[in-house]
């Protein structure tokens, strides 16, 4: 592809999206208003704490929400809204246009079944007609992909280790030749050095598949180095967007600020003896403060920070928003 | 609120939470449809069968004092259910009988749970070797099918409402020594429990302070279980003969009505009511057995969400 | 210098697993916590740091070698344990799995006082526990059930539930890694404290060097069951001579000084542990050549290596390596 990516039509639009679980006491609003577009071959790290929506709306995006669940506004896949397809239509797009690589591999396996028979479900499932061979050959071909020995495919999932599990799992989810792949916690239970090896793999992989990524985790500081963009969530919505170093090491949100520095930089001795963290907890979905969502636990918030609405507005640096009143007026 | 100098203490404050909770408990407990029939039935039986003598007079339980009485009478004959081939009233056998059946469910079913929860706690608890042995007696009374061992112990025992409760007693504690066991083994490895230890505590300690309190909500809904079993197998040795032949009881009414041949003569009056009676109270622990259950279960994971 | 707190020597703790064979858990470890220090633990999971932690508390008890406490080795009846237990304490990664769901918050802060037959006013210690451990005031939290409060608080409470005994040192397995990352400079915080206010010890299991970082004077790198490297926290972090700790250490996000090393494979478990240095079927310096160029490469595949002092190393520690070519460029 010879197009410029500035000037391609995203290949993934997100507007203003609105998730609201079912739950005894109301409506739970998961996700409120999320906005953001992804370009072909991009990756996009979304970082975020528990509770602040990001799992959900992983699972938004390709519609593998509860039953009951309500979701507004549009995902926008190459200019097809995924939230209203037809279900025959979905189905044919899930997994061949985007997929998705779940946290603790150890349960997404079936572990009564061989991992080539699960790999090849998918296979069979988008492609009917295809012979057996042909299906041993793609798996063998895949596990190749991600590093794993052909002989794995025999295996069971409980042979393998929690690393080659999820290597398994990104097989799996590039079984089909999506264009987009949404990982979500991939890496979060393994050990550091198999973290690295995965995270590898995965910039790998992007590289030579263009294969377009959203990672999605809570730990900031892998995804300053795996992605190029890093969004940051709290409370439903997306509190800064930008360059994942600038977004890490310099952040405009006081949020993303105080996040960040909870992941003490070695051999900086800012950080040493002097651990650094927030007060309070994340709000509960269902009570959310008015104004910014943040301010009872900002360490510089202002008075018009309770009433005021906040979005997304740009900082000094281009490609660089954030959801703060302290970025409109003064320098960032 | 707690003051440091102890004016509200904490275990008052403890006690005040737990009150709560049961109220909690009931009032979840009332909502349950099924919960409250079985409710509201077992407490008619119970107090029947403890009105007893308000309701029927015992003399009327012997055949003896029965002589004038008309034989096979009907209940329009004979109100209010009639008589039996010794011209005996059917209802004041039932109403009498009622307290046999209820003891001897609730007793037996109290030595089982007892007999059974502390064999499942040791076995779940101890050393290879005790739970070993412990587990192969437990499987041993498992196997053994219950009415021949019942029928061999009674008669060697003797029948009288003693043994037959010490019988139902020992052939029904395996199962919930099993039910506790398997819980006990899980809870055993609880980090909470490995935290006590570290904090010092002695086997005992944990065994009575963290791992009996998480045991009892099953042990609970074990015992509104078992007792219908327990009354069904009162009933199945009355109804052979094996029962106390001085006490009137469901199974034994049965086992009369049977053998006298209320049925060919088509004297409901006799059979049914005992029959009935007997489904009643079943019917009723089983529904109380079920809304406890949901109640104690989904309140634990509610809470540690 | 001060007589250390706790002294492991030569200690080797094995588990038996299906079918006989033997894991070696902890496989020959000497170590040394000192009094008012803090000491992490680092490793990747299987290398025995959270069995060694465990056996030091005597959770575990080793096949070979002592536990001193205060130079006197620990007795394994329950009464000695029992008292051991009043010094030396323990907590739990998993804030939610430490605490009974049935037991209020002031039933478990008070279990240990009670376990031990502390006398005295048990309402005013739970009170002086909870406060020091931040929860204030402490009367609010005492009626509360665990699932009522978060989970930072839920670990303070543990915490609580650990100081009330006032021991001199306190183990602390992953203290914060299941807790969200905002929150977790809290609790770090609140441990840094209770070394300056108390005076305690903290014994910190982890795989997390940045946390190592943070909070800790001194670290010690486990592989396999084996301390192979140990340093104050500036020592090693800003010098590091083990290959082991070296790769650990370049994988790092935001280190940027050292090129990634990521180690192929994943670390074999304890009942396979290679023969010669246990590190060398994936150490870099073999699989680059290194090694063989240095001439040492049998030695790396024959003959475990023990901790080497590297130079320049501090007289209050010593900054030591268990590896042949460290050993070797001492020469």
């Amino acid at each position: 592809m010879s197009a410029e990516p500035q000037v391609a039509a995203p290949l993934l639009s997100v507007r203003d999206l609105h998730v609201t679980y079912r739950s005894q006491g109301g409506g739970v609003p998961a996700v409120r208003g999320v906005s953001f577009d992804l370009a072909a071959g991009e990756t996009l790290g979304l970082a975020g704490e528990s509770g602040c929506g990001k799992s959900t709306m992983a699972g938004a995006l390709l519609r593998l929400l509860p039953q009951g669940t309500t979701v507004t506004g549009e995902v926008l896949l190459d200019g097809e809204d995924v939230l209203t397809m037809k279900p025959g239509r979905l189905r044919a797009v899930r997994w061949t246009e985007a997929s998705i690589v779940f946290q603790g591999a150890l349960h997404t396996l079936n572990p009564v079944h061989r991992i080539g028979r699960q790999m090849a479900e998918p296979i069979e499932v988008h492609d009917a007609g295809i012979s057996s061979g042909e299906q041993r050959r793609r798996v063998e071909e895949l596990l190749g992909v991600v590093g794993l020995p052909a002989g794995r495919a025999d295996d069971y999932p409980h042979q393998l280790s929690g690393g080659q599990r999820q290597r398994v799992l990104i097989a799996l989810a590039l079984a089909c030749n999506p264009r987009l792949l949404i990982a979500d916690e991939p890496t979060t239970a393994l050990d550091v050095m198999v973290q690295a090896q995965v995270l590898q793999l995965l910039e790998d992989l992007q590289q030579e598949l263009g294969l377009a990524v959203i990672f999605i985790t809570h730990d900031l500081s892998t995804l300053s180095t795996a992605c190029r963009r890093l969004a940051v969530m709290y409370a439903g919505r997306i509190v800064e967007d930008g360059p994942s170093r600038e977004v890490f090491r310099e952040a405009a949100h006081p949020y993303t600020r105080a996040l960040s520095a909870a992941f003490p930089v070695i051999g900086d001795m800012r950080f040493r003896l002097n651990p650094s963290g927030l007060g309070g907890d994340p709000p509960d979905p269902r009570e959310i403060p008015p104004g910014c969502p943040f301010h009872p636990r900002c360490p510089v918030a202002e008075s018009r920070c309770a009433t005021e609405a906040v979005e997304l507005w740009p900082t000094s640096r281009p490609g660089h928003t954030a959801a703060c009143v302290r970025v409109l007026g003064a320098d960032a | 609120m707690i003051t440091v100098d102890g004016t509200l203490s904490p275990r008052r404050i403890a006690w005040q939470r737990r009150r709560r909770a049961v109220a909690h408990g009931w009032a979840d407990y009332r909502r349950s449809v099924p919960g409250m029939i079985g409710l509201v039935g077992l407490l008619l039986i119970v107090g029947m069968a403890v009105a007893a003598p308000l309701l029927a007079d015992a003399s009327q339980l012997r055949a003896v004092d029965s002589i004038g009485n008309p034989t096979w009478a009907t209940p329009s004959e004979f109100p209010p259910l009639g008589t039996d081939n010794l011209g005996r009233s059917v209802w004041a056998q039932f109403v009498w009988g009622a307290r046999i059946s209820l003891l001897v469910g609730l007793a037996a079913t109290v030595i089982a749970i007892v007999l059974g929860s502390i064999v499942g706690i040791l076995a779940g608890y101890s050393g290879r070797v005790l739970a070993a042995v412990l587990m192969r007696i437990t499987e041993w009374f498992l196997v053994i099918p219950f009415l021949p061992l019942a029928i061999v112990l009674a008669a060697v025992l003797g029948p009288s409402v003693r043994n037959v409760i010490l019988v139902i007693g020992i052939t029904s504690w395996p199962s919930t020594a099993r039910l506790v066991r398997a819980q006990v083994l899980t809870l055993k490895e609880r980090l909470y429990v490995e935290r006590s230890r570290a904090l010092g505590a002695s086997s005992r300690y944990l065994m009575t302070r963290h791992i009996l309190p998480s045991v009892s909500p099953l042990i609970l809904a074990s015992l509104t279980l078992t007792v219908p079993v327990a009354i069904l197998s009162e009933t199945t040795l009355s109804f052979l003969g094996l029962g106390d032949p001085t006490r009137a009881s469901w199974g034994k009414m049965l086992d009369e009505a049977f053998s006298s041949g209320a049925l060919s003569r088509g004297a409901w009056w006799y059979y049914l009511p005992p029959g009935l009676g007997i489904m009643a109270v079943v019917l009723s622990f089983v529904l109380i057995g079920q809304a406890l259950e949901e109640i104690l279960d989904p309140r634990l994971r509610e809470r540690r969400a | 210098m001060t007589e250390p707190l706790i002294e492991v020597r030569d200690i080797h703790v094995r588990f038996r697993g299906r079918k006989g064979t033997i894991a070696r858990a902890v496989d020959g470890v000497d170590l040394e916590v000192r009094p008012g220090e803090v000491l992490a633990l680092v490793g990747e999971s299987g290398c025995g740091k959270t069995t060694l932690a465990r056996t030091i508390l005597g959770l575990e008890r080793p096949a070979q070698g002592e536990v001193r406490f205060r130079g006197v080795p620990i007795d394994y009846d329950n009464a000695s344990l029992r008292r051991f237990r009043r010094q030396v304490q323990m907590i739990f990664q998993d804030p939610n799995g430490s605490l009974n769901p049935r037991q209020t918050i002031y039933e478990a802060v008070a279990e240990g006082l009670r376990i031990q037959k502390v006398e005295g006013n048990e309402v005013a210690r739970v009170a002086d526990a909870l406060s020091r451990a931040g929860l204030r005031p402490p009367e609010r939290f005492m009626p509360l059930y665990p699932y009522e409060v978060s989970g930072g608080q839920r670990q303070r409470v543990v915490i609580a539930g650990a100081m009330v005994l006032q021991p001199e040192l306190l183990v602390a397995d992953e203290p914060v890694s299941s807790l969200d990352a905002s929150v977790r400079g809290e609790i770090l915080q609140l441990m840094l404290h209770l070394v300056q206010d108390t005076g305690i010890a903290i014994l910190v299991v982890t795989h997390d060097l940045g946390l190592a970082w943070n909070i800790a004077d001194r670290i010690a790198v486990m592989y396999l069951g084996r301390i192979v490297e140990q340093g104050t926290t500036e020592e090693l972090l800003d010098d590091p001579r083990h290959p082991y700790t070296r790769a650990l250490l370049s994988v790092v996000p935001e280190v940027e000084r050292m090129h990634p090393e990521i180690l192929q494979g994943e670390a074999p478990d304890p009942t396979r542990i290679p023969i010669g240095c246990r590190f060398h079927p994936r150490c870099p310096l073999v699989a680059s050549g290194e090694t063989a160029r240095l001439g040492i490469e049998e030695r790396c595949t024959g003959e475990d290596p023990s901790l080497h002092a590297v130079g320049g190393a501090v007289a209050a520690s010593v900054h030591a390596a268990a590896c042949h070519a460290v050993a070797l460029a001492l020469r």
